[in-house]
């Protein structure tokens, strides 16, 4: 790993020096080398210079993972640029959102995402489009855009970029927010760097290692295992999809696969689905779990389907990076329902409603102080403000810590909704539904499922003489919402149920049927 | 009612949430509209089993199989063939 890194940058160029000729990325049987992707990156970034992208200027990405998605990353780092990772799952307004809040200037596509034509239509403050190639035949003429091997074209792969402050804004991933509110975590490239190195020092990832990667890299957690990966010299097979749960155990059995990353319903599908005795997974030495707590069940269910594969359990956020804890595998048979302890570097606390920190074994907010902790989120103080006190980050989640330092969750101060991979603001769904005439009030809320962890529900008071099937409303939020944030159940209800200051009781609401 | 009738019916019912059969062509990639996912492809075959009398093995669980509403009948087909 390339010492004194100061940005994801120097790291990968770290590996492109030691390891030229090794694989960094595969997909669909295609390789791609540290060389050449290093040589595309330093391309793209003059490319990117070449178009005008001023220092800090903000390039949004709308491509599922690919090596096109990793060189423009690393490419808008290397110009002095801020990349916006955007959730290609979402619709047409989510996206507008984002690009406008971030005042993004260039936008890096799929041609073949839906949303596409109306973005280019409602986004006027773009002055650059570049289209990636795509196995699917290609929007013609879309007008301003150029295609990603002319835009490669234009420029040379001389390598210009000197250090890039590690205080500056690197990436902004909009994680659940509304209209009002945006969240656009802001790390910085010391961020970065740090949550990469610490990660990588307790997973012992080497220039050996091989993962099949089914999360998508615009969520922090998937973003992780792609900077990880890249900065030891490891490889990453790109499956982009788990529709299919076996297809992608065969391609871990195929590409001889050294580890596997995955959320809780992640592993509850392959577990109901596949029998991994039917494959060679032999070489397979370790497996990630985070995106929310694992019910202990399902964690021993896994370990007995894998057994030689050393499990981390892992904790995280998006506003620290990605890793806050992890449990290291030699304890997880003893410390089995914690989420482990602070990664090298990051101090977690947990405090009272006043702020101070409690004993152990006393339940709070967890805190989290390091390299990790997000400057903010973009253009939002006020929201900002809420989380960030006194140098700390206050994840919003109840624990409480052993007298060993191992962290446990009990719960979350706030409604966020956390369904599969996905963090849901129950007032993102609230706002689409609102919008429907006939909707007098509504409020969504989590409810369990045995796969996902939860999924939504919407409980609706119709408008006086209103007449409403749930499946416009669905309907309704299908046009406007990301997949996942469509609720799964619709519930009509004569009140909601309030507190006397009039907040809604929304764990009363979970228990509607 | 055909297979591929009443496959498209479920499939626009429930992740649709419409019965415009305009919606959805008989050879649209569930895949590459972005139309099921990974928890909604079990819910696919909890309802082909249970419609169908078929059941799906782990290695017929393939985009050759079940990506369109006309693969999913043609399957339908040879499983009760």
């Amino acid at each position: 790993m390339a010492a004194g890194a100061t940005s994801l940058v120097d790291l990968l160029r770290g590996s492109a020096r030691r390891f030229p000729d090794r694989p960094a990325l595969r997909q669909r049987g295609c390789g791609i080398s540290y060389a050449e992707l290093w040589r595309d990156v330093r391309r793209a970034a003059n490319a990117l210079r070449a178009g005008g992208l001023a220092p800090s200027g903000r390039v949004a990405l709308l491509v599922e993972n690919s090596p096109e998605y990793v060189i423009a990353y690393y490419a808008v780092l290397q110009a002095g640029g801020i990349v916006v990772s955007l959730n290609a799952s979402m619709r047409g307004p989510e996206l507008a959102r984002g690009i406008a809040h971030c005042g993004a200037s260039v936008l890096v596509a799929m041609p073949t995402h839906p949303a596409l034509p109306a973005l280019l239509a409602s986004c006027g403050a773009l002055r650059q489009v570049v289209m990636t190639p795509e196995v699917a035949p290609a929007r013609e003429g879309t007008a301003g855009a150029v295609a990603w091997k002319e835009w490669l074209a234009t420029a040379d792969d001389t390598d210009v970029s000197g250090a890039l402050d590690p205080q500056l804004p690197a990436s902004i991933i909009y994680t659940s927010g509304t209209t009002g509110d945006p969240r656009g975590v802001t790390l910085s490239h010391r961020n970065l760097v740090a949550n990469t190195q610490a990660i990588l020092r307790y997973l012992e990832l080497t220039e050996l290692d091989r993962i099949v990667n089914v999360l998508p890299f615009y969520y922090s957690y998937g973003n992780s295992v792609l900077h990880t990966h890249l900065a030891a010299g490891g490889s990453l097979v790109l499956e982009n999809s788990l529709t299919y749960p076996h297809l992608v155990v065969q391609a871990m059995s195929d590409e001889r696969a050294t580890g596997f990353s995955g959320v809780p319903s992640t592993f509850a599908l392959l577990l109901q689905r596949v029998k991994f005795a039917d494959y060679d997974l032999s070489t397979l030495r370790y497996l990630t779990q985070a995106g929310g707590a694992m019910a202990p069940t399902l964690t021993r269910q896994l370990r007995a389907a894998l057994p030689r594969a050393r499990l981390f359990v892992m904790y995280g956020q998006t506003e620290a990076t990605a890793r806050i804890s992890y449990l290291p595998p030699e304890r997880l048979d003893d410390k089995l329902g914690t989420v482990g302890i602070g990664i090298p570097g990051v101090a977690i606390e947990v405090h009272d409603p006043a702020g101070s920190a409690v004993a152990a074994g006393v339940e709070g907010e967890v805190c989290v102080r390091g390299n990790n902790v997000m400057l903010g989120y973009w253009d939002n103080p006020a929201a900002t403000a809420k989380v960030l006190r006194d140098g700390w980050l206050c994840t919003g989640d109840i624990g409480r810590v052993d007298s060993e330092g191992y962290l446990s969750l009990v719960g979350r101060s706030s409604d966020m909704i956390k369904s599969g991979a996905h963090r849901v603001s129950p007032l993102e769904i609230e706002e689409a539904v609102l919008e429907l005439a006939g909707v007098a009030e509504c409020a969504a809320v989590g409810v369990a499922d045995p796969i996902l962890g939860e999924v939504i529900r919407v409980c609706i008071v119709p408008a006086e003489g209103a007449s409403l099937e749930p499946r416009a409303v669905q309907a309704h939020c299908r046009d406007r919402l990301a997949t996942y944030k469509v609720p799964k159940e619709v519930v009509f209800v004569a009140t909601l149920p309030r507190t006397a200051s009039g907040k809604i009781k929304r764990f009363m609401l979970k228990e509607t049927g | 009612m055909s297979a591929a009738v009443q496959v498209r019916q479920y499939i626009l019912e429930n992740f649709l949430f419409s019965t415009d059969t305009s919606l959805l062509g008989l050879d649209d990639s569930f895949l590459a509209r972005g139309l099921i996912d990974s928890t909604g492809m079990l819910e696919v075959l909890l309802f082909l089993e249970e419609s169908f009398g078929i059941k799906v093995a782990d290695h017929e669980m393939v985009p050759d199989n079940l990506d369109s509403v006309n693969r999913i009948a043609a399957f339908i087909e040879r499983k009760q063939g």
